[in-house]
């Protein structure tokens, strides 16, 4: 299988001298293109801040990252625009959605296309028939304020996909779901993945879903120790 | 495209109208507080259109009648009148006062105009109604300003007189509403004594043995006689005939009569450039701390309003958006504040203009320079919160 993110020797130390924390000491992982693996770890063992590193919003302190064919990081940045990476190459989605409150849900899901100067009516198409596939279609011109929390979790995923990127991170995206619904969310996460061929980490604390994931990294004393599972 | 700043305003435009409408109110203020110096420098100049003079002969060496007290002989009229280029030349006379008004007092200025022959410089123009003076003595044309109506009494000093006619915008430099007596009248109220003190100065004369030689009473009548006229004049108005030039004819007449001469040029400046210079200053001085005011509301409305968005801006930088795209949305919000800021502050103005006591005058011209000049301060105000909102880390978004 191609490899859609690969991580190796991973170092993130923030601050330095005295008061430095060590959170990544040398992380290995490598996530197949269209594979969804899980991310757990007891709170503090640094999950949060090796989805920062790979999704370029932090800086490691050394190691190399590589996404697809592309070296995006080896003991330095190796492209200058961190903004448009992450733009082309990831999808965020967080614990709470975050969508922008003043937009409706289909012009959330289009802002980036539309940002990036595709017409409007063709983004706004991209995303109804995104929207249409994770099943909140109907909701299309609600406002995010109107929406229930896992139809708002859904509007956030399909904004994460709406670029196509070649990878997703997902912080906790199932926190504020109930089992149903985390179950679903996870469901549709993995259809994406197969769909289009999209290599996603999910951080989760989420006993309900943890095993769903055939492949599972712990992280433990900033390593990551891989565990198969089923 | 699409328009952060727009979509943004329409989700909340009830809060972002009320805070535009806010501000629109003090760029009234300060709309109106520039239409007050134009409405002063629009008075000094009606009061030099209306008395259709080319040429102000005042007392030597004073900025009269307007800025500083002159007086001079009605007789210097005469040779004046003879000179070459002098088309006209009349005395006239203003005193400020307060006349009665059924039982309240308004402040006018009383000119005096030589009515000898219709036309002259100094008479009342803009007549709206009624008539000019005709007969010598006791009648009146007042501004509708005044109050008066055609048929009202008048009384000034010790004298009543009937207004027979009204006019509109004639006012005095300060804009107090004229009222015009004929010159004789007029000199009466402005020169004239009191019996009491006619009778203590006969007295002296009296009993003054130079000015009252024993066995010739004739001289001290004659001194009485000069005493008690009121032959004066604040200045005398000339116009000139359309070939001579006004430089020359002034000049002409400071060499021959030995008397100040301005010519409409400089009497404007006087009036512009000295009279109203103070309260000129004292509005600039409010125009600069209205304009700090409102940049400073700006600035603090667009920057509340940007760090409530905080959360949005780092999502919006993750996923990423660019600097720019933040920074222009921000900025539109903010000339969007100022545009309906401006027109609000546009139709306040223009609406409780003639409320002022004073004249008050919007120029377009200065519409347009508040436009750009409160364009400039949104932009300048907005500069905090773009500082703000580029500060804003990605990461903020993903948080633990
Ligand atoms: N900006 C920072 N500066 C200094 N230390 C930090 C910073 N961010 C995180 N840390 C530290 O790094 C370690 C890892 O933090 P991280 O947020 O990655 O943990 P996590 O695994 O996501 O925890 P949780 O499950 O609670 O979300 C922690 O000890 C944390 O205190
Ligand atoms: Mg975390």
């Amino acid at each position: 299988m191609a490899e859609g993110i690969i991580l190796e020797n991973v170092v993130k130390t923030y601050g330095s001298g005295e008061t430095a924390v060590h959170a990544l000491r040398g992380v290995d992982m490598a996530v197949a293109k269209g594979e969804v693996v899980g991310l757990i770890g007891p709170s503090g063992s640094g999950k949060s801040t090796l989805l920062k590193c790979l999704g370029a919003v932090i800086e490691p302190t050394s190691g190399k990252m590589t996404i697809g064919d592309q070296c995006i990081y080896d003991n330095g940045w190796k492209v200058r625009d961190l903004r448009a990476l992450r733009r082309d190459m990831i999808g965020f989605i967080f614990q709470a959605p975050y969508l922008i409150p003043f937009l409706d849900v289909t012009d959330n899901v289009a802002l980036l296309p539309m940002l990036a100067g595709k017409p409007n009516a063709e983004a706004r198409k991209m995303a109804r028939d995104l929207l249409d596939a994770l099943d909140v279609g109907h909701r299309a011109a609600a406002m995010p304020s109107q929406l229930s929390g896992g139809e708002q979790q859904r509007v956030a995923i399909a904004r994460a996909l709406i670029n196509r990127p070649p990878v997703i991170l997902a912080d906790e995206p199932t926190a504020p779901l109930d089992g149903q619904r985390a179950l679903a969310v996870v469901g549709l996460l993995d259809d994406m993945a197969r769909q289009f061929d999209t290599a996603i980490i999910i951080v989760t604390h989420d006993e309900k879903i943890i095993p769903t994931f055939k492949r599972l990294y712990k992280i433990r004393d900033g390593r990551t120790v891989q565990e198969l599972q089923g | 495209m699409i328009s952060l700043a727009g979509r943004d305003i329409l989700h909340g435009w009830g809060k972002f109208v009320l805070t535009g409408v806010g501000l629109g109110l003090l760029i009234g203020v300060t709309l109106s507080m520039a239409g007050v110096y134009r409405g002063m420098v629009d008075d000094a100049q009606a009061l030099l259109d209306n008395s259709r003079a080319d040429l102000w002969v005042v007392q030597k060496d004073t900025l009269g009648p307007y800025a500083e007290p002159s007086s001079l002989t009605e007789d210097s009229e005469r040779p004046i009148q003879a000179m070459r280029g002098v088309a006209q030349a009349a005395g006239v006379t203003y005193l400020t006062m307060q006349i009665a008004h059924g039982d309240k007092d308004v402040r006018v200025m009383v000119v005096g105009a030589d009515m000898g022959e219709p036309g002259l410089p100094g008479q009342p123009t803009h007549l709206i109604s009624g008539r000019q003076i005709v007969r010598g003595h006791y009648e009146a044309v007042a501004d509708v300003k005044t109050g008066f109506a055609i048929g009202d009494r008048v009384r000034v000093r010790r004298n009543s007189y009937t207004v027979v006619g009204l006019t509109s915008r004639m006012v005095s430099s300060g804009g107090d509403p004229m009222l015009f007596l004929s010159l004789k009248d007029a000199q009466a109220a402005q020169f004239q004594r009191d019996s009491d003190a006619i009778v203590r100065q006969r007295a002296r004369t009296a009993t003054n043995p130079q000015l009252n030689p024993p066995g010739n009473p004739a001289v001290a009548q004659a001194v009485n006689a000069v005493q008690a006229g009121n032959a004066n004049v604040n200045a005398i108005l000339v116009t000139i005939t359309p070939d001579a030039n006004p430089d020359d004819v002034a000049a002409a007449i400071r060499r021959w009569q030995r008397l100040t001469v301005y010519t409409r040029a400089e009497m404007e400046e006087i009036l512009v450039q000295k009279l109203i210079a103070n309260s000129a200053r004292q509005i600039a001085m409010f125009l600069v701390i209205l304009s700090i005011v409102s940049a400073a509301i700006v600035a603090f409305i667009i920057y509340t309003m940007t760090i409530g968005k905080i959360r949005e801006i780092a999502v919006l930088k993750l996923i990423g958006t660019r600097n720019r795209t933040i920074s222009w949305m921000i900025l539109q919000q903010a000339l969007g504040l100022g545009l309906i800021g401006f027109i609000v502050g546009k139709i306040a103005a223009s609406l409780w203009a003639p409320f002022f006591p004073k004249y008050v005058l919007l120029l377009p011209s200065d519409s347009i320079l508040g436009f750009v000049a409160v364009m400039l301060i949104c932009t300048l105000a907005s500069f905090l919160a773009i500082q703000a909102a580029i500060k804003v880390d990605p990461a903020e978004a993903i948080g633990g």
